[in-house]
């Protein structure tokens, strides 16, 4: 019978020396690795707040762009004529670090001493689909494995009965599951998805079926087939896949394949328990704002700190409000920041509360920003030249405000931080060093950064 | 074109900085490649290359060869029958033949339709119903998806294809049943996924004509356009003045989607009345005509209503009387109007005077011509020039718009010119794709310059100008495809210089679409119905709102519960059956070309749980419980041959271990053969 072992040495293009050396000792899975030094943060959850927010309203006050407000913006044939706009809602100063925040982030606001807020942030393109993808996988035009495959890829799993990489709800467009999949690395790093046909709270609410444990998993259990025979099926699967292989010499698809039937054994004892929240004490379902209606981004995020406790490594959720705000900003600003800001603050607190906030990275990020100048009266356009994403936990200084944009926020001047910046500071602070990241793929080592990228110093704790 | 400059200078700096050394087969991005053209590769004219005579296989054998890359070989006959059975009809093989035999039965199969129509419907976004904050019901779009099925099996020419979706309405026809099918086929434009929410008359109308112009683009020449609906096309060269003079085509067409005013949605959609002697299979609900008079009634009383209420404010506001107070009571009642009103026109406009159920469909129609102005990054309050309506000043094409219709004719004639160098580019690509796991440019739905360029440049030239010459017979190219010793070869092992098989130095080992992989269950239990389910299971729920779908009593959770073909199940936009979502299916809303491949414990989960994955196990033990040699049996019905020493000792095993409740370890054997990947892949 062929081993894994064998299929790694036979294929001189294998897998890198991370997984290699994990896979000798793993019984199986991937296993827990070893980081290639001390890591700062041992998961990452990171909330996607898709369609591009506006840093200028939110993180990014500049006291230039509320004087000009009204005068017409010299930047091109894409501004041509618009006129430069002041943030739509007050911004103010909080937490002892004195944090420019909005005023629409009243919970979050609480965290501002939490907050590393990175204001330099630009990326390549300000199209939906190519920035979106970029910010999941450093390309935005070839198929690449997505950080959260990456960091799995290079740290493995801490639990054997979940799948290491999970993401909640995330949206089809923009890319799809290229923003969660493994491309050229093992299947088994491809982010599993889970949500995504929840009920409209509306419905939910007034049918009383809020009471739902968790978002819908089909398929977790078999009522005719009782788990000792479904074990020996499972070996006849993997019995009839490894026969395959064998004559196939190689075929990577079938190791994920057979792997994924292992995890889904076992995940069959795990998953409905991680997923029922019914356990949850009444005051930390207050705290997330669960039960009070419009809580599918509260039960998301509880959800997530669940999951982090339970040891999967790479959790991701996506926004379930859009912000793409060509118009409408003033509302729709507010609205986006009443549905995030409560949740968010939660499972800040949440984390912190039980320990695990110093080793959890949280990452709050859209694909890009929005312009200073004005669209439709009262909107703004996307803006891939200088936004504001942040980082709290997971190793990185609380209280600080890193890198600038111009005077008017539309690009970032000082300490600039580009994708392949972010992603080589993120694996930084799991401990994994981005340009010994590699994965051989027909002879070439591809990384994460591709050959770009820079830790920023600034921001380690 | 001072875009396409910059971004050129922009690719040079992604490439310089981008790919690390050693990956001589990179493709490259697709605007310019180190000389100083500044012409996306795509736009550039389509001639025939030199060395059209050496086939298909000269153009892949000569690369390999520079590449020092030998070709595998054929591939064993059985494995050739099993790939080219799941590619033209997607089911497994039946008889053996000689090959061309057989690909001239398969081409010529209704199941053809069914498998060939169903990669059109995923270009055309099919779906029935609208998604995204009101997901309404289309309960009508079946129609369409028939008309896909039935024009892809008489291999309707391509360009005449994309003419009937864009202006089927338009053109002649000798019959009400050829009028009927062309009226059916406009509801390509219908499709869409619409803001039906929107308040404005005027951002809905453009909203609708911009997807329309989208989705148009996007599927036949895999260009995005509409990016210049707010500013000039950041990477390829379309100006905001092409898209509003594209737009003004939209914009004087009027859609028909079906869709009634109610608490979801503030537009009004109707549909197509289809010509009454037609013969159109009608699937709708009668209604007494007693009923049908209550209705009448209500509509009346309801327009009273309004009318009263109308005059009531007039006159308070001709007296200057103040009427805030009963602001509420008046907007309660308004709203009462309206959404009911939209009901009951909704169900009035499905039946005839005396209650009987009409034939109708999606799609469009030609309205008041507007020519719309140049709205300043893509703002409704912000008009600039009026845009005559016209076409994008590229390839040379001289075709301007009548002023008495829409435009919609001439753009398809516009994108079938021989000189629009994309359509059939992006076609033959798509074809290609569907036969080897991966189009010649493997960024399908994007020939701009953000894709990729293609692996083989002449190929694709040489194919695409071949499918014109043979009077765009979609049948045709497949089969110069089919017969090809590239396509026939064995699907062989990995090449280091070549990791991605781009070069085809062997078939690529492929898993099945998901429409596959259930159908194939269903084919080799035995009980797959292959009759056309007449209309869709959507045209019978009542109402029109889906957002309750998930408390509908009388649905099966998996939204399957059927065994006819896939094409068949329910396409709700975000509801999508069970197998269909697990295995990548096309997400309904967008344009694709190119559908995901994930490897995930979520599939295995559902193949080792889900109730239809044990129904199909159970009807497989049952047809062959009974045959001599059940196990020997059960391989050649999945996989097309017999299991050798080594599987048949673990077959053996395990029924030994699972002894006890015979039928039931036997329905777990027959599962497991589902549930093996050789099942859904094919080498």
């Amino acid at each position: 019978m062929i081993s894994r072992r064998h299929i790694l040495q036979t294929t001189s293009s294998g897998i890198g020396w991370l997984a290699f050396s994990a896979l000798a000792q793993a019984k199986s899975g991937l296993g827990s690795k070893t980081a290639h030094f001390a890591a700062r943060a041992k998961r990452v959850i990171f909330l996607t707040m898709r369609g591009g927010p506006s840093h200028v309203d939110l993180f990014d006050y500049k006291p230039e762009l509320a004087k000009r407000d009204g005068k017409t913006a010299t930047l091109g044939r894409d501004s041509a004529g618009a006129k430069l706009y002041a943030p739509v809602h007050e911004m103010r100063q909080f937490g002892g670090s004195g944090q420019w925040m909005t005023t629409l982030y009243p919970h979050l606001a609480k965290h501002a001493d939490d907050l590393c807020i990175i204001n330099s942030a630009h990326t390549d393109l300000p199209n939906h689909a190519q920035a979106f993808v970029q910010m999941h996988t450093g390309s935005f035009q070839f198929v690449r494995p997505s950080v959260g495959a990456w960091t799995l890829y290079g740290l493995g799993t801490e639990n054997d009965n979940l799948p290491g990489f999970i993401t909640l709800n995330p949206p089809a467009d923009n890319g799809g599951a290229q923003n969660y999949g493994s491309a050229f690395l093992p299947a088994i790093c491809q982010g599993t998805k889970i949500g995504g046909s929840q009920l409209p709270d509306l419905y939910a609410a007034l049918l009383k079926k809020d009471t739902a444990p968790g978002p819908p998993m089909k398929n977790i259990e078999n009522k005719n087939v009782p788990r000792e025979l479904q074990r020996e099926q499972i070996d006849l699967i993997r019995g009839l896949n490894e026969r395959k292989m064998e004559r196939d010499g190689v075929h990577p698809e079938i190791e994920g394949m057979i792997e994924s039937f292992e995890l889904a054994f076992r995940m069959q004892s795990e998953v409905p328990d991680v997923l029922d929240m019914r356990g949850e004490s009444e005051a930390t379902l207050k705290l997330y704002g669960i039960g009070q209606g419009k809580d599918q981004f509260a039960r998301q995020c509880l959800l997530a700190r669940r999951l982090a406790e339970a040891g999967v490594r790479f959790i991701e959720i996506a926004s379930p409000v859009q912000w793409d705000h060509h118009n409408r900003l003033r509302e729709q600003l507010a609205t986006c920041c009443g549905a995030t800001d409560q949740p968010i603050a939660a499972l800040l607190s949440d984390l912190k509360a039980r320990g695990m906030l110093k080793d959890t990275l949280v990452v709050w990020a859209g694909e890009f920003g929005r312009t200073p100048y004005a669209q439709s009266g009262d909107g703004r356009d996307h803006n891939n030249k200088g936004y504001t994403i942040w980082m709290a936990g997971g190793g990185v200084k609380g209280g600080l405000r890193y890198g600038s944009t111009d005077e008017i926020g539309y690009r970032a001047v000082e300490n600039r931080l580009h994708i392949h910046d972010w992603h080589a500071t993120i694996l930084h602070l799991l401990g994994l060093d981005h340009t010994k990241l590699t994965y051989n793929h027909g002879g070439r080592n591809f990384r994460l950064t591709n050959v770009g990228g820079e830790v920023a110093t600034g921001i380690l704790g | 074109m001072k875009l396409t400059r910059t971004l050129g200078l922009l690719f040079v700096a992604v490439h310089a900085n981008g790919d690390v050394g050693g990956a001589s087969l990179e493709t490259k991005p697709g605007s310019v490649t180190g000389a100083a053209s500044d012409t996306v590769w795509s736009h550039r004219p389509l001639v025939m290359p030199k060395k059209a005579a050496q086939g298909i296989d000269g153009f892949i054998r000569e690369k390999l060869a520079d590449a020092g890359l030998q070709p595998a070989g054929p591939a064993d006959e059985r494995v050739l029958r099993r790939r080219l059975s799941f590619d033209l009809v997607g089911l497994p093989p039946s008889d053996a033949s000689d090959y061309e035999k057989l690909v001239d039965g398969l081409l010529n199969s209704p199941r053809f339709g069914e498998r060939w129509g169903r990669h059109w419907l995923d270009v055309a976004r099919y779906a029935e119903s609208n998604g995204r904050e009101s997901n309404l019901t289309f309960p009508h779009a079946w129609r369409y998806r028939d008309y896909v099925i039935d024009a892809v099996n008489a291999d309707v020419p391509y360009d005449r294809f994309i003419t009937e979706q864009i202006a089927g309405d338009l053109l002649s026809a000798k019959d009400d049943a050829e009028r009927a099918r062309l009226l059916i086929a406009t509801g390509f434009l219908a499709l869409g996924a619409k803001g039906l929410n929107e308040m404005s008359p005027a951002q809905f109308a453009a909203d609708v004509a911009d997807e329309q112009l989208d989705a148009v683009t996007r599927a036949v020449m895999a260009s995005s356009i509409a990016c210049a609906r707010c500013h000039d096309h950041k990477t390829d060269p379309f100006s905001m003045e092409d898209y509003y003079g594209l737009v003004g085509i939209f914009k004087s067409t009027q859609t028909f989607y079906g869709n009634w005013i109610d608490s979801e949605n503030s537009n009004h959609g109707h549909l197509i009345r289809l010509p009454e002697a037609a013969g159109q299979s009608i699937v709708g609900k009668s209604l007494p005509e007693a009923r049908v008079k209550q209705l009448q009634a209500d509509l009346a009383k309801l327009n009273a209503d309004e009318k009263e209420q109308s005059e009531y404010v007039a006159k308070a506001q001709a007296e200057k009387r103040d009427i805030s107070g009963e602001f509420n009571k008046l907007l309660t009642n308004s709203l009462r109007i309206l959404w009911t009103r939209g009901g009951v026109e909704g169900a009035l406009e499905a039946v005839d005077d005396k209650g009987r159920a009409r034939a109708l469909c999606m799609g469009v129609q030609d309205a008041k011509m507007v020519d719309s102005p140049l709205f300043e990054r893509g703002e409704l309050a912000q008009p600039r020039e009026v845009i005559p309506r016209r076409f994008p000043k590229l390839f040379g094409i001289e075709m301007s718009v009548p002023k008495d219709q829409s435009g919609r004719l001439e753009l398809a004639k516009w994108l079938t010119s021989r000189q629009n160098p994309l359509t059939a580019r992006v076609m033959v690509n798509r074809v290609w794709r569907h036969l080897f796991g991966a189009g010649l440019v493997r960024t399908m739905d994007d020939f701009g310059a953000t894709g990729e360029a293609p692996s083989h440049p002449e190929l694709l030239d040489y194919l695409a100008v071949k499918f014109m010459d043979g009077g765009w017979s979609v049948k045709k190219l497949i089969k110069e495809i089919v017969m090809s010793e590239t396509y026939r070869q064995a699907s062989g092992a990995y090449h280091e210089v070549d990791p991605d098989n781009r070069l085809l130095s062997h078939a690529n080992k492929r898993r099945l679409d998901a429409e596959v992989i259930r159908d194939s269950m269903l084919a080799v239990s035995g009980i797959l119905d292959t009759s056309r389910r007449p209309g869709s299971l959507v045209a019978e729920l009542d109402g029109q709102s889906v957002s309750l779908i998930g408390f509908n009593e009388k649905l099966p959770k998996d939204l399957d519960g059927s065994r006819r073909r896939s094409i068949y199940l329910p396409v709700i936009r975000d509801h999508l059956p069970d197998v269909l979502e697990q295995f990548d299916v096309a997400n309904p809303s967008l344009v694709t070309g190119d559908r995901d491949v994930t490897n995930v414990p979520l599939q295995a989960l559902y193949l080792l749980n889900g109730p239809f994955v044990q129904e199909m196990a159970a009807a497989l033990a049952k047809r062959i419980e009974k045959a001599p040699n059940r196990v020997q049996r059960a391989f050649e019905l999945c996989f097309h041959r017999r299991p050798d020493a080594q599987e048949m000792a673990l077959a053996d095993q395990f029924l030994q271990k699972a002894a006890g409740d015979d039928s039931k370890s036997f329905t777990a054997f027959c599962q497991a053969l589902l549930c093996s990947a050789e099942f859904r892949f094919v080498d």
